[in-house]
C-alpha cells in the first residue's frame, strides 16, 4: 500500500506546468487542470529531494539576441556563514555580472539545514512565467538551472522567498550588461531605506 | 478729537463681539444667574450636525473570495474522504489528502495542488498491520508575519488577524515550497503560513520524528506540552525542548529532529520553550492530537488554521458527525509589534527579551484560530445539524484564564488535558474556565432538550471576559464566534443576520475596528452616527472672547490716554 521512501527519493520528480501563470496568479490554482508530463518544455518545473528548479531554459532567446553572447557558470553558496553584521544570512557573492544574452548556469549550494532560494525578478515574461527563474536548494543539497539574461542592460534582484531571508541578507543582484543601477540593502552594497536605529 | 472718536466708536462697536463671544457657562454661576436676569435667555444655538457614515454594502466577493467556493464540496483525492464544508474559506482540499496520505504517498499532481514540500510529511511501516502508517515523519518552519522590511513601510508578509490589524507574529509552518505569499502581486502570506501553528494529529502507538528548520533569526525549540514523550531521543538528543536542561535550543540555519511514540491519546500542546514568556505569545504554538488507535486510521497529520477536521479519525468517527479544533491566544501589541521596529536581530532580540516586560502585559488582541470577528466567520464557525454530537477540543494557548460561553447550549467536559474525567467527573456547564495552556473537550449537544440545547439558530460563542469580545477595545471583535445550525448559514457560509449582509459590511471595514465609525451607524437617518465637526466659530467662542476682551481694554486705555493729552 506504501511506497518505499527511497524510490520515491531516487525518482526524481519533473513536473511541467503549462501555465505557471494560472499557477501563480490566483489562488485557484488547485481548480485549474494542469498537466504534468515529460517533455522539454520550458516554462518548467522540476522537483526532488534537492529542491527545485523553475522556468529553467537553455534554448529559448530573449528578443534581440541573435545568439547566445556567452556561456556562464556560477557557483552560489548559501548559509549563515556569509552573513554579514546584523544579518542572519549571506550568499557567498551579493552581485554578480554577466554579459547581454549569456547563458548563465547557476549552482546553488546551500550549506545551512533549512531550505533557501536564488530567485530572480524581472525577466521577460514572456519567455518567463512571472519574470521569474527560481532554484530552491533542501538543508545541505545542491541545485543547478539555467537560463538566458536579456540583451539590454539591466539590474535584476536575486532573493530567497523564504519569509524574512530577504530582510535577513538574501537580497543579492544580477547586472547584465553594464546594469542599470544597484538595488537598495544589497550586502556590502547599498545602504538600507528604512535602517535601525542604533541610538 | 477725531482720534478720540474713531476710539469711542470703536468701543462701542465691540460690545456686540463681546457678548457674543461672551463664554456664559464658565462664568460663576452666580454671575451667569445676574446676566440671565439682567438680558434674558440667549438665542437657540443649534448643535453641530450628524453625518451619515453608514458604510456601504461589500459585495460578497470581498468577504469569501469565490476562487475558493469550490473547495467547500466534498472530495474523494487518492482515496482520501474530505467531508464538504460550508465555510466562507474552507481549508484547499490537495492539502488535506497530503497531509492524509503523506507527500511521499501521494501522485505529483496532488503535491503540486497542494503547497507541500516533498518532505513536509512522510508516512510509511504498517507495523502493525492494520492497514495505516506507524513511521511519520513532519517538517517544521519557523515563520515570520507583520515584520519589519528595511526596504518598504507596512509589514511583511502580512497576515490579517482582523481587518486593517497585523500584529507581529512568529509561528510554526509546515514546511512549504517557493514563495511565501500567495502570489507576486500580494504581500499576503499564502494559506499555509498563517496564526496559528497547524494542529498536529497522530495516533496512539505511531512513531513520530518531528524535525524542526529553525528558518528564523533567533533560536528556538518545540516542547510537546502533554504529550509522551522520552527525555532524550533514542540517539540521545535533548527532546524536551527546554534550552539548558534538555538541549542546546536550535539556532538559526540547523535543524534538531524530536522523537515521540505517544502512548496515550489526548488534547495536547506544542510550543517553543526560548525564552517562553515572549516566544510561546509572539505565536510559536499549537494544538497537539493524539488519536486512539483503530485499524486502517489515516488521520489529518495537519489541521491548518485550526477548525473543523474535514478528515476526521475512525475513533472520532464512532462517536461524533464533527470534529471542530479551536485555539485561542490573547496578543499584546506592546510584545508582538516590536519585531516591526527592528530588522537586525541583536535590536530584536534585546526588546522582546529584555525591554519588553510581561508584568506589564495588556493585551488588545483575542484570536481563535489566529483570527478576530469577523474573520472569525469566514474560517472557524461551529456548524452543526440538530440532534448531532460535536467534538470539540480547545486550547488556551494566552497567557491569562478564559471563561468558554455557549449561547444556547451546555455542552459536556468529557476530558481535562488530554485525560477522560468519566461519567462520574464530567460537567456540564454554559461557562468553561479554561487555564493557561490548558486542553479541554467538549462534546457539544445539538439535541434540542432544553439543556444540552435550546434549538436550532445562530447561538454565540465567545470568551465571557468582557475585553476578550473586543479588539483594542472595540466590539464585536476578540475571538468571538458561532454554534450555527445549517439552516441558518447563507449560501456563502456565513450566519444569517438579521439586517442583511449590510449589517456585516462595517465588521469587514478596518475602519470600524480603527474606530473611525460610529457601532450605530446604519441603524437610523441620524440617531448615533458621528457629529460633524463644530465650526470654527464654535470651537474657539473662548478664545476670541478674550481676544475681544483685550481689544478692548487697550482701546480704552488708548481713549483715556488721548484724552489727557
Ligand atoms: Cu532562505
Ligand atoms: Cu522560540
Amino acid at each position: 500500500m506504501l511506497n518505499p521512501r527511497a524510490s520515491w527519493r531516487t525518482l526524481a520528480l519533473r513536473i511541467f506546468l503549462l501555465s505557471l501563470a494560472a499557477h501563480f496568479a490566483s489562488v485557484a490554482f488547485a481548480q485549474a487542470p494542469h498537466h504534468a508530463h515529460h517533455d522539454h518544455d520550458d516554462h518548467a518545473m522540476q522537483m526532488d529531494a534537492n529542491g527545485m528548479v523553475m522556468n529553467s531554459n537553455t534554448e529559448n532567446l530573449p528578443q534581440d539576441c541573435a545568439s547566445v553572447s556567452d556561456d556562464v557558470s556560477i557557483d552560489v553558496q548559501v548559509g549563515r556563514e556569509f552573513a554579514r553584521t546584523g544579518l542572519t544570512y549571506g550568499f557567498s557573492a551579493h552581485v554578480w555580472r554577466v554579459p547581454p544574452c549569456a547563458r548563465l548556469r547557476v549552482t546553488l549550494r546551500n550549506l545551512d539545514e533549512v531550505r533557501h532560494q536564488w530567485m530572480v525578478h524581472g525577466l521577460p515574461k514572456y519567455l518567463y512565467p512571472q519574470g521569474m527563474f527560481h532554484l530552491e536548494a533542501n538543508g545541505r543539497r545542491e541545485v543547478t538551472g539555467t537560463f538566458i539574461v536579456p540583451s539590454d542592460d539591466g539590474t535584476y534582484l536575486v532573493h530567497c522567498d523564504v519569509s524574512h531571508h530577504m530582510e535577513q541578507g538574501l537580497k543579492a543582484q544580477l547586472l547584465v550588461g553594464r546594469g542599470a543601477g544597484d538595488l537598495p540593502s544589497i550586502p556590502g552594497v547599498s545602504a538600507q531605506r528604512r535602517p535601525d536605529s542604533y541610538e | 478729537m477725531t482720534k478720540r472718536r474713531v476710539y469711542l466708536l470703536a468701543l462701542i462697536v465691540l460690545v456686540g463681539p463681546l457678548f457674543y463671544t461672551l463664554p456664559i457657562s464658565k462664568l460663576p454661576v452666580s454671575v451667569q444667574q445676574h446676566y440671565y436676569n439682567v438680558f434674558g435667555e440667549r438665542a437657540y444655538r443649534e448643535p453641530p450636525a450628524g453625518i451619515s457614515n453608514v458604510v456601504a454594502p461589500l459585495s460578497i466577493d470581498e468577504i469569501c473570495s469565490p476562487e475558493l467556493a469550490a473547495w467547500r464540496a466534498a472530495h474523494d483525492i487518492e482515496g482520501v474522504q474530505i467531508t464538504a464544508v460550508a465555510d466562507c474559506m474552507p481549508d484547499n482540499p490537495w492539502d488535506i489528502a497530503v497531509a492524509v496520505k503523506g507527500a511521499n504517498n501521494v501522485s505529483p499532481a496532488t503535491l503540486m495542488k497542494s503547497l507541500y514540500a516533498l518532505d513536509t510529511v512522510e508516512k510509511s511501516d504498517d507495523r502493525d498491520g492494520d492497514g495505516d502508517p506507524d513511521l511519520i515523519r513532519i517538517r517544521l518552519e519557523v515563520m515570520e508575519l507583520n515584520g519589519k522590511s528595511p526596504d518598504v513601510p507596512g509589514p511583511v508578509p502580512r497576515f490579517e488577524i482582523a481587518p486593517g490589524i497585523t500584529p507581529g507574529l512568529w509561528v510554526f509552518a509546515p514546511k512549504s515550497r517557493g514563495m511565501t505569499t500567495a502570489n507576486f502581486e500580494t504581500a499576503d502570506a499564502n494559506r499555509l503560513i498563517r496564526l496559528p501553528a497547524p494542529v498536529i494529529r497522530v495516533e496512539q502507538g505511531d512513531e513520530v520524528e518531528i524535525t524542526l528548520e529553525n528558518s528564523h533569526y533567533l533560536p528556538h525549540t518545540i516542547h510537546f506540552h502533554g504529550v509522551d514523550h522520552p527525555f532524550t531521543t533514542p540517539q540521545g538528543a535533548g527532546n524536551d525542548g527546554v534550552p539548558t536542561f534538555s538541549e542546546h535550543p536550535t539556532m538559526p540555519g540547523k535543524a534538531h529532529t524530536y522523537w515521540l511514540r505517544p502512548r496515550h491519546a489526548g488534547t495536547s500542546f506544542y510550543h517553543c520553550h526560548v525564552q517562553p514568556h515572549s516566544h510561546i505569545l509572539m505565536g510559536l504554538q499549537g494544538m497537539f492530537v493524539v488519536e486512539e488507535n483503530r485499524p486502517g486510521n489515516w488521520l489529518q497529520t495537519f489541521n491548518v488554521g485550526a477548525g473543523r477536521v474535514r478528515a476526521a479519525s475512525v475513533a472520532v468517527r464512532e462517536d461524533y458527525q464533527r470534529e471542530y479544533d479551536l485555539h485561542y491566544l490573547e496578543l499584546d501589541a506592546d510584545l508582538n509589534n516590536r519585531i516591526q521596529d527592528f530588522t537586525d536581530p541583536r535590536l530584536i532580540s534585546r526588546s522582546i527579551h529584555r525591554d519588553y516586560d510581561i508584568v506589564e502585559r495588556r493585551p488588545e488582541y483575542y484570536v481563535l484560530n489566529g483570527r478576530s470577528f469577523p474573520y472569525t466567520l469566514r474560517e472557524s464557525l461551529i456548524v452543526s445539524g440538530a440532534g448531532e454530537n460535536n467534538l470539540l477540543r480547545v486550547l488556551n494557548g494566552g497567557n491569562e484564564s478564559l471563561a468558554l460561553h455557549f449561547h444556547g447550549h451546555k455542552p459536556i467536559l468529557t476530558h481535562r488535558d488530554g485525560v477522560e474525567l468519566g461519567a462520574e467527573f464530567s460537567e456540564q456547564r454554559d461557562v468553561f474556565s479554561i487555564a493557561s495552556a490548558q486542553r479541554i473537550d467538549l462534546n457539544l449537544s445539538t439535541v434540542n432538550d432544553g439543556r444540552d440545547a435550546y434549538g436550532a439558530g445562530a447561538w454565540l460563542l465567545h470568551d465571557h471576559r468582557e475585553q476578550a469580545v473586543t479588539s483594542n477595545g472595540i466590539g464585536p471583535g476578540g475571538g468571538v464566534s458561532l454554534v450555527v445550525y445549517e439552516d441558518y448559514l447563507d449560501e456563502h457560509g456565513l450566519p444569517q443576520t438579521v439586517g442583511g449582509l449590510q449589517s456585516l459590511a462595517a465588521f469587514f471595514s478596518p475602519d470600524y475596528y480603527a474606530g473611525k465609525l460610529p457601532v450605530f451607524a446604519g441603524m437610523g437617518p441620524h440617531h448615533f452616527t458621528d457629529v460633524a465637526q463644530a465650526t470654527w466659530l464654535q470651537r474657539h467662542r473662548s478664545v476670541l472672547f478674550g481676544l475681544c476682551l483685550l481689544i478692548w481694554m487697550l482701546l480704552l486705555r488708548a481713549f483715556l490716554r488721548s484724552r489727557r493729552v
